[in-house]
């Protein structure tokens, strides 16, 4: 098992819920050091499950898991030396200071105490928070306590950073910056990163590779540039009037990769198609209200794989939690 | 060696949360004192007329005040387990639990807490018991022995607390069996009148009862001087505590599943 020592190994990984809920069956990938590596797939296919039981935080009812050739389910607590984790909702306390937040988790995480303030100070600058890291966490944007959390393995410089939908709930140009961060994590410390998204973009610009998860097990995993010619070169949406739905089409025009509310997107080897498409569906008596070309993005890839819309599976428990966990920290 | 040290280490950066919070806002301790000053000056002065109430050779003043701490040390842990669902509900507790810092050690950290804030309580309840001039011992042993008590007693039931906490999960459940525990523990302890005049079975039920053994250690190092008992309530109190601990250490882990 000790071989070239992945970061991270999970294999077979299972975890049932009674009676018979398989949250996370037989998932099986490997992560290399140094790798960014994304689990994405809609709310409710069991990404945040699989992550927890890899940190230790919930024990699987099957499967192995080794990080750097130490099996975690045997020693737990030497994994979680290793480890940083960022859950979904905000974990910071904001009843303490951005800098004592910093203070006691390095503390837990026994970092040498020579070296505590001089990270804590370097880690608050380089976060763009050293002016805030008086106030109280409970006073910062949903943002900047992103910030924090990730500032926090700045100071503990865990060899694995693991961050469950790290930029879920901020605003365009918040997420921008963290995603900044991140990358900058990788590349100056070589810290190995295991995010879960549902956000396609985020994917395209942070992974190396990505496992794509639906209703608990991995569908595909390679890197975003395959995936994305794995659905063809270009991709046509054709929008049907509503009620008009036509999702079998002739294999040499293309293959159906999604169809929702009437917009059908379809992949297919050349864009010239477009025209013949439009021909079929209007032979076939529906009305075509427009047809449009695209490259493929990983939202193709997605449907393709996953099979389901991404904003459909959001249950009212996750959302309203995470609602809440926001709230607490509006101005 | 290096296990211990690193344990005493993780509990105490516990401690120091709890306490940087409290630096921040401490309206919760001072608000919590108000209940005890009012059993002081308003239930003490009124029954300081009953006569049998009080031992001979004290007033019944003198015969509470160890008994109003007890209770309001109580009051502070055995609601402790509601600080925990709420960091539960916010991520705070996922986040303490995947440090590498032992899962025991961050109890024993919330327990110790619970302490410190009943350390709180006590320096109060002192200072209003000079205040209008109730005599208890204060020498430097006596005093020190009483804080011990209290930080054993306030980690004893917050453990027990965390304990509940970890099956109840909710913050609603936590109030209830909370208020269903204190007011038996408190009326059925030697609290706020002598074991002699209670019924019979109360009198053995108050044998059973905890807060008891913590009154009578107090009653003992504040008032009467007679620690003939003290080895023996010291003991009941450290091993449950012992025990509440370790069980609130392993169980905790159900409030992140």
């Amino acid at each position: 098992m000790v071989d070239s020592a992945k970061a991270i190994e999970v294999g077979g990984l299972t975890k049932v819920y009674p009676p018979d809920n398989r949250a996370v069956d037989g998932v099986t990938f490997s992560v290399d050091e140094g790798e960014v590596f994304g689990l994405l797939g809609p709310n409710g296919a069991g990404k945040t499950t699989a992550i927890r039981m890899i940190t230790t935080l919930g024990r699987p009812t099957s499967g192995s898991i080794t990080v750097f050739g130490l099996d975690v389910l045997k020693s737990p607590q030497d994994a979680r030396r290793m480890f940083g984790y960022v859950p979904q909702a905000i974990s910071a306390d904001g009843d303490l200071t951005g800098y004592e937040n910093l203070l006691i988790f390095s503390k837990l995480f026994y970092v040498d105490k020579r070296e505590r303030d001089g990270r804590i100070r370097d880690a608050l600058k380089y976060m763009g928070i050293s002016d805030r890291g008086d106030d109280l966490v409970k006073h910062y944007s949903g943002g900047m306590v992103r910030r924090l959390e990730i500032a926090q393995a700045l100071v503990n410089r865990p060899k694995i950073l693991f961050l469950d939908e790290p930029t879920i709930g901020l605003d365009p140009s918040s997420k921008r910056q963290v995603w900044g961060y991140i990358k900058r994590l990788n590349k100056e410390f070589g810290t190995t990163i295991l995010i879960t998204t549902h956000d396609m973009a985020e994917a395209d610009e942070l992974c190396s590779r990505i496992a794509i998860m639906n209703l608990g097990s991995i569908r595909v995993v390679d890197t975003p540039e395959e995936l994305k010619k794995s659905v063809g070169r270009d991709v046509v949406t054709v929008e049907l009037p509503p009620g008009g739905n036509a999702t079998q089409i002739p294999a040499e025009l293309g293959s159906v990769i999604g169809s929702e509310d009437g917009v059908v997107r379809i992949s297919t080897e050349d864009a010239e198609k477009a025209a013949a498409i439009r021909r079929y569906y209007e032979g076939k008596g529906v009305a075509v209200e427009s047809v449009s070309v695209n490259k493929p993005t990983l939202d193709d890839v997605f449907m393709k794989y996953a099979k389901s819309s991404i904003q459909e599976k959001g249950t009212m428990v996750e959302t309203r939690s995470l609602r809440r966990s926001f709230a607490r920290f509006g101005r | 060696m290096n296990n211990v040290s690193n344990f005493i280490h993780s509990a105490l950066a516990i401690v120091e949360m709890e306490v940087r919070k409290i630096r921040h806002d401490s309206t919760e301790l001072w608000t919590r004192s108000v209940q005890p000053a009012l059993w002081l000056l308003v239930f003490g002065e009124v029954f300081n007329a009953v006569r049998e109430l009080s031992p001979e050779g004290y007033t019944y003043i003198q015969f509470i005040t160890p008994g109003v701490l007890a209770q309001s040390v109580l009051f502070v842990s055995i609601f402790y387990g509601i600080t925990l669902v709420w960091e539960r509900d916010v991520g705070l507790l996922t986040k303490l639990l995947s440090t590498p810092s032992p899962r025991s050690s961050i109890v024993v950290g919330k327990a110790l807490a619970a302490g410190v804030r009943g350390i709180f309580q006590a320096i109060m309840i002192f200072g209003l018991a000079l205040v209008i001039g109730v005599n208890l011992k204060h020498d430097l042993m006596n005093v020190a022995g009483v804080f011990m008590v209290i930080i054993l007693f306030a980690m004893c039931f917050s453990s027990l607390s965390m304990l509940l906490a970890s099956f109840l999960k909710t913050r609603d459940r936590m109030m209830g069996i909370g208020q269903a525990l204190t007011m038996p523990l408190f009326f059925g302890s030697n609290a706020i009148y002598p074991v002699t005049l209670m019924p019979t079975w109360l009198q053995y039920a108050s044998k059973v009862n905890p807060l008891s053994y913590v009154v009578d250690a107090m009653r003992a190092l504040l008032l009467t001087g007679d620690y003939a008992n003290l080895p023996a309530d010291l003991a009941v109190l450290m091993v449950s505590t012992l025990v509440l601990v370790t069980l609130a250490s392993t169980a905790i882990k159900r409030l992140v599943e």
